[in-house]
C-alpha cells in the first residue's frame, strides 16, 4: 500500500515537471527517463537472475536503429515504429540469449559483450541500412494514427516517455512478483538447485533476457525520435559498461533503484563535464565509492535510512553482482 | 514391479570406472540404502539417476519409462526429487520461500509471469505442511542461510518432500551433523519414513543411520555392487565385512 502512495506521488511529480521546468531541464529530464527505462530492463537480468551482461547496449541500439530506419524510410507513425522497434529487439534477443546462456557465470557476460560488439561492426559496415559511422540522422516524429500529432511537441514526447516508464516498471514489478519471478531468484541464489527441482533454467534465463532486450529495446527506440539520431555509440561497449554502471549506483534489484541511478549519472555527467574534459575518470571514482562502501546503491541506502531493516538482506545484493556468490 | 530399475548402469570418466555395471531395484514403497567407501561411487550412482551425469552405458528406468538421456528438470518433472551431500539452498530466502518454491516446481502455472496468488497460495501450503513434518515451522520465516546446519540439512528434506515425489533421493542427509543433531535427524527420518508411502534412496555413511532407516542395503565396492539384501544379510556378509564394515559387525 504504501509503495503504491510513493508510486503513484512520484509519476505526479514527473507529470507536473514540464509545468515548471525550462526547455534544457525537461530535454535532459526526459532523456534520463529514456536512460531509466533501458537501466531499468537491465536490473532484470543483472539484480533479480544474476546474469551480468556487458552487452546491453546492444538492446538499446537494436531498438534506437530500428525505429530509426522504420521512421526513415517507411510511413508508419512513431508510436507503431516504436511498439514494433521493441518488439523486435526481444525477438531478436531470443537468439541472442540462445547462444549466451551456452555458457554461464563470466563466459555468459564475454559472450554478451561479444555478441553487443559484433552488431557494433554490422552497423559500422551495412551503410545502405545503418548509414555506417554517419549513422541514421533526422528521425523524424511522425504523427498518427488518426492524426494523433501530441507525442511530436517536447512535452508530448516527454508523457511519452513518461507512460513507458511507468508502464515499463508496472509491467517489471508485477514480473519480479510473479510466480516466474521466484523462479528468476532461485536461478539468482543456487541455479544448479533451481535446475535439480524441476525447472527448465535455460527457458527461464532467454525468456528474461527477451523481454530485458524488448524494454531496453523500447528506451532505444525512443530515443532515436527524441535525438532525431543514432549512431553507432549507441552500440558500443562503453555504452553497456555505463548502463551497468547505472544499475549499481543506483541500487541493483529493486528496479526503482537503476531508474535512479540513470537520472544520477546524467546529472552528475552533466555537471562533471562542464567542469572537466576527463569527468569520466571523477564519476569512475564515485562508482569505486559505491562498489567499496555502498554496494546497496542509492536506493538501498535511501530503503535503508526510512526503515529499520537489518542490513543482512542488503548485504546480500551485492551478491547477487558476485559471479562466484 | 519394481519402481526404479537401473540395467547395467556404468559411468566411466577418462580411464576410471566410477560405477560398474551396477543392476538395481527399488520396489515402490522400500527404502533403500546404498552404502560403500569413499570413492566406491555412490554419489555418482545419484548424479546418473537424476541426469546431472550422462551415462556411460546402461540404462535407467522409472515406472517403466526409460530416463537415460533426459535433462535433470525433465527427471524431476516424473517424480524424483533429491537432497545433495553439500546442502544446496536458496540462503537468502526464508525457509518458507525455499519450501514454497520446491513446491511451486510442480504446479501447473509455476512460469505465469503475473499475478501467482493461486500458485503461490497452493504450492505455500505444500510447503507448509512439508516443513511441519519435518519440524521446521518455527523457523519458517527466518533466513535460510542463517539456520542451524542441522536446520538446513532437514530443510533440504523438506524441499525435496514439498515436491511430493515418487521417489525420493537423499545424499547423506547427516552429512556434518553432530552426534545430537544426527540421532534427532534420523527419528525425524524415521517418522517420517514409517508409514512406507515413500520409496527412497537413501546414500549415508554413517551405519547405524542405515541400519536404523533402511529395508534393504545395496554395497557398492569400487564401483560394483558387492552386496545386495537385508540388513541383516548385508551384516553377515564376508565380502563386506571386508570391504567395508570393519570391526562393526
Amino acid at each position: 500500500m504504501r509503495d503504491w502512495l510513493g508510486l503513484v506521488l512520484a509519476a505526479c511529480a514527473l507529470a507536473l515537471a514540464p509545468a515548471g521546468l525550462p526547455p534544457f531541464a525537461m530535454t535532459l529530464l526526459t532523456e534520463a527517463l529514456i536512460l531509466g527505462l533501458f537501466a531499468m530492463s537491465l536490473d532484470l537480468m543483472v539484480g533479480y537472475t544474476r546474469l551480468i551482461s556487458f552487452g546491453h547496449a546492444a538492446a538499446y541500439g537494436l531498438g534506437a536503429y530500428t525505429s530509426g530506419y522504420l521512421l526513415l524510410h517507411t510511413d508508419i507513425p512513431m508510436l507503431f515504429a516504436v511498439i514494433a522497434a521493441a518488439l523486435f529487439s526481444g525477438v531478436v534477443a531470443i537468439g541472442v540469449a540462445w547462444v549466451c546462456t551456452l555458457a554461464s557465470g563470466v563466459s555468459f557476460s564475454m559472450l554478451t559483450l561479444a555478441i553487443a560488439q559484433l552488431l557494433y561492426a554490422v552497423a559500422f559496415k551495412w551503410t545502405s541500412v545503418t548509414g555506417a559511422s554517419d549513422g541514421l540522422a533526422g528521425i523524424p516524429r511522425r504523427p498518427g494514427p488518426f492524426g494523433i500529432a501530441v507525442f511530436g511537441g517536447k512535452a508530448g514526447f516527454y508523457y511519452l516517455v513518461l507512460a513507458c516508464l511507468f508502464g515499463g516498471f508496472v509491467f517489471c514489478r508485477a514480473l519480479v512478483r510473479s510466480p516466474f519471478g521466484a523462479v528468476l531468484r532461485g536461478i539468482r541464489e543456487n541455479e544448479a538447485k533451481t535446475l535439480s527441482l524441476g525447472y527448465n533454467t535455460r527457458r527461464y534465463k532467454i525468456a528474461v533476457v527477451a523481454i530485458a532486450f524488448a524494454l531496453g529495446g523500447l528506451a532505444g527506440a525512443l530515443y532515436a525520435p527524441f535525438a532525431g539520431f543514432a549512431n553507432t555509440e549507441l552500440l558500443f561497449w562503453l555504452f553497456s559498461g555505463q548502463v551497468l554502471i547505472m544499475v549499481i549506483v543506483g541500487g541493483s534489484g529493486t528496479l526503482v533503484g537503476p531508474i535512479i541511478g540513470a537520472a544520477f549519472f546524467m546529472l552528475v555527467s552533466n555537471m562533471l563535464s562542464s567542469w572537466t574534459d576527463s569527468w569520466a575518470l571523477f564519476f569512475g571514482l564515485i562508482f569505486i565509492c559505491f562498489v567499496l562502501f555502498a554496494p546497496q546503491g542509492i536506493w538501498g541506502l535511501a530503503t535503508r535510512a526510512f526503515t529499520a531493516q537489518p542490513a543482512t538482506a542488503k548485504r546480500g545484493r551485492w551478491r547477487s553482482l558476485n559471479w562466484t556468490g | 514391479m519394481a519402481l526404479l530399475e537401473l540395467d547395467g548402469l556404468t559411468r566411466r570418466f577418462g580411464g576410471i570406472i566410477a560405477v560398474d555395471r551396477v543392476t538395481m531395484r527399488v520396489a515402490a514403497g522400500e527404502v533403500r540404502a546404498v552404502i560403500g567407501p569413499n570413492g566406491a561411487g555412490k554419489s555418482t550412482l545419484f548424479n546418473l539417476i537424476t541426469g546431472v551425469v550422462p551415462v556411460t552405458d546402461g540404462s535407467v528406468r522409472f515406472d517403466d519409462e526409460r530416463l537415460t538421456g533426459l535433462s535433470p528438470y525433465g527427471i524431476c518433472q516424473r517424480g524424483i526429487s533429491r537432497t545433495f551431500q553439500i546442502t544446496a539452498l536458496f540462503p537468502e530466502m526464508t525457509a518458507r520461500e525455499n519450501a514454497r518454491l520446491a513446491a511451486q516446481a510442480r504446479h501447473a502455472r509455476r512460469w505465469q509471469p503475473y499475478g501467482g496468488g493461486t500458485v503461490f497460495g497452493d504450492a505455500g501450503r505444500r510447503g507448509d505442511a512439508a516443513l511441519e513434518r519435518l519440524g521446521l515451522t518455527h523457523v519458517a520465516s527466518r533466513q535460510a542461510g542463517l539456520l542451524s546446519h542441522g536446520d538446513q540439512r532437514l530443510l533440504e528434506v523438506a524441499m525435496a518432500l514439498a515436491q511430493q515425489p515418487r521417489l525420493l533421493l537423499l545424499d547423506e542427509p547427516t552429512q556434518g551433523l553432530s552426534v545430537e543433531e544426527t540421532a534427532q535427524a534420523v527419528e525425524t527420518l524415521a517418522g517420517l519414513l514409517s508409514d512406507g508411502a515413500m520409496t527412497v534412496l537413501l546414500v549415508e555413511h554413517d551405519m547405524e543411520v542405515v541400519f536404523r532407516l533402511a529395508h534393504m542395503i545395496t554395497v557398492l565396492h569400487r564401483g560394483a555392487v558387492i552386496a545386495d539384501g537385508s540388513p541383516d544379510e548385508v551384516k553377515a556378509d564376508h565380502e563386506v565385512q571386508q570391504a567395508y564394515l570393519g570391526g562393526l559387525a
